[in-house]
């Protein structure tokens, strides 16, 4: 029977506790989300904001989930925006990237970080003078999918003390890119023979157009 | 009124919960690079400290002693998981370079001790005090050491630069090794100071008991 008691103390306990945190969770949950998708649509300007992209497009690819078709302000297409994760040292690392049509690395924000800190948190650490982490910029101009650190006899500096995350940014952005540019040719190429099929059709119909 | 002054002031050096009792020493390893970062932590834990010393206190002529850690264990994490989703809502930044250093206040031994040593035996009101004396000295001896850290580490004092341009930072007080190094050090000259008072206080009183022959 004191087991009982005991048991029934406890399970009291908990509800109470876990009741205040469901109420309290009810409250926050929405401010947090609020806080990560208008920090999503910050990074997206950001990481475009050097080839002019101001307007984005969700596409939802079937292989690899979704991405953002970025378009200036004239809409002409001028990239790709897409969140990598990394397995960094002690967390996974959410880069934003951003890339070009040609697949360049048009910028990179990391929008979630728990390493170190001080070591693999300079990964996100802006030096005076500098509007951008100095280890993300130097990704810019880079082709996205041929990116290592150093160690990996890559063209990328990797953080002193850091060398895991520095990796992990380099690999899942490069990873991201990859796939990006696959399903990226694969829509075309599917848009292609659409056009071709139509226009096959549109001949049958003895409808063509010179 | 000395009462109430005397559960303040021994969380700060006589009782320090990191530098004399040798209590939650793995955040005060782990957050203590950067002065920001020991100062967020810090006051997070006189948060989670002041609350669950407080429910426990109230609680602690109902709780069966059988039962009591898991009890105290379940208020320690409801207050640890208010903090987080607090914090995460409205100080992201901080949360984020906290990081998983937050859910683990739960088991910071600082909390549970003083759960278990003085709330479930004392009245609320002296709880609540002793609780915000061991937080502080919690948060000044995080204080202590992410400042001799983050200097000689990076250079700065919360976010500052306060060493001169041509300085080179010592990776290594960054690192773990450097905590280690740190903490030691403070502790060494912690118990060094305590010598000192002892033999002070032996010194005065064989003088007193010469006097009185």
């Amino acid at each position: 029977m004191l087991i009982v008691r005991l048991g029934l103390i406890l399970m009291f306990i908990t509800a109470i506790a876990s009741g205040t945190l469901a109420l309290l969770n009810q409250h926050t949950s929405p401010i947090i989300l609020e806080y990560k998708l208008k920090q999503q649509e910050e990074a997206r300007q950001e990481v475009m904001r050097s080839q002019g992209g101001v307007k984005f497009e969700k596409v939802n690819s079937e292989e690899i989930g979704e991405f953002y078709k970025a378009y200036d302000e004239a809409d002409n297409l001028v990239g790709y925006v897409s969140i990598a994760y990394g397995k960094g040292y002690s967390s996974t690392i959410e880069t934003v990237a951003g890339y070009t049509t040609d697949f360049e690395v048009a910028g990179l924000k990391v929008t979630f970080q728990q390493e170190t800190p001080g070591l693999g948190t300079k990964a996100v650490e802006v030096k005076k003078g500098d509007r951008k982490p100095w280890f993300l910029m130097q990704f810019e101009g880079k082709d996205a999918t041929n990116l290592a650190v150093v160690q990996d006899r890559g063209n990328i500096d990797s953080i002193t003390g850091a060398t895991i995350t520095s990796r992990a940014i380099a690999v899942s952005v490069k990873a991201t890119a990859k796939e990006i540019k696959q399903a990226v040719e694969a829509m075309e190429k599917a848009n292609d023979t659409q056009m071709d099929t139509e226009a096959a059709a549109l001949e049958m119909n003895g409808e063509v157009t010179p | 009124m000395s009462d109430v002054r005397k559960e303040f002031t021994k969380g700060l050096i006589k009782d320090n919960p990191v530098l004399r009792l040798a209590l939650g020493l793995c955040p005060a390893l782990a957050v203590s690079a950067t002065v920001f970062d020991a100062l967020g932590m810090g006051i997070s834990v006189i948060f989670v400290l002041t609350m669950s010393n407080l429910i426990v206190s109230l609680m602690r002529k109902a709780v069966p002693p059988k039962i009591r850690i898991p009890i105290f264990i379940v208020v320690i994490a409801t207050f640890v998981t208010i903090v987080e989703m607090v914090m995460a809502a409205y100080q992201p930044g901080l949360y984020q370079s906290l990081g998983i250093f937050v859910p683990l206040i739960v088991v910071n031994c600082v909390i549970l001790a003083r759960s278990e040593a003085f709330a479930s035996k004392n009245s609320p009101f002296i709880s609540i005090i002793d609780a915000l004396g061991m937080g502080v000295g919690f948060t000044f001896a995080l204080t202590m050491i992410a400042t001799v850290r983050e200097i000689l580490g990076n250079g700065t004092w919360l976010g500052f630069t306060v060493a001169p341009s041509d300085f080179q930072p010592v990776l290594l007080m960054m690192l773990a090794p450097g905590a280690f190094i740190t903490m030691g050090l403070i502790l060494a000259w912690f118990n060094w100071m305590d010598d000192q008072k002892e033999k002070h206080l032996k010194a005065t009183f064989m003088l007193d008991e010469k006097e009185a022959k």
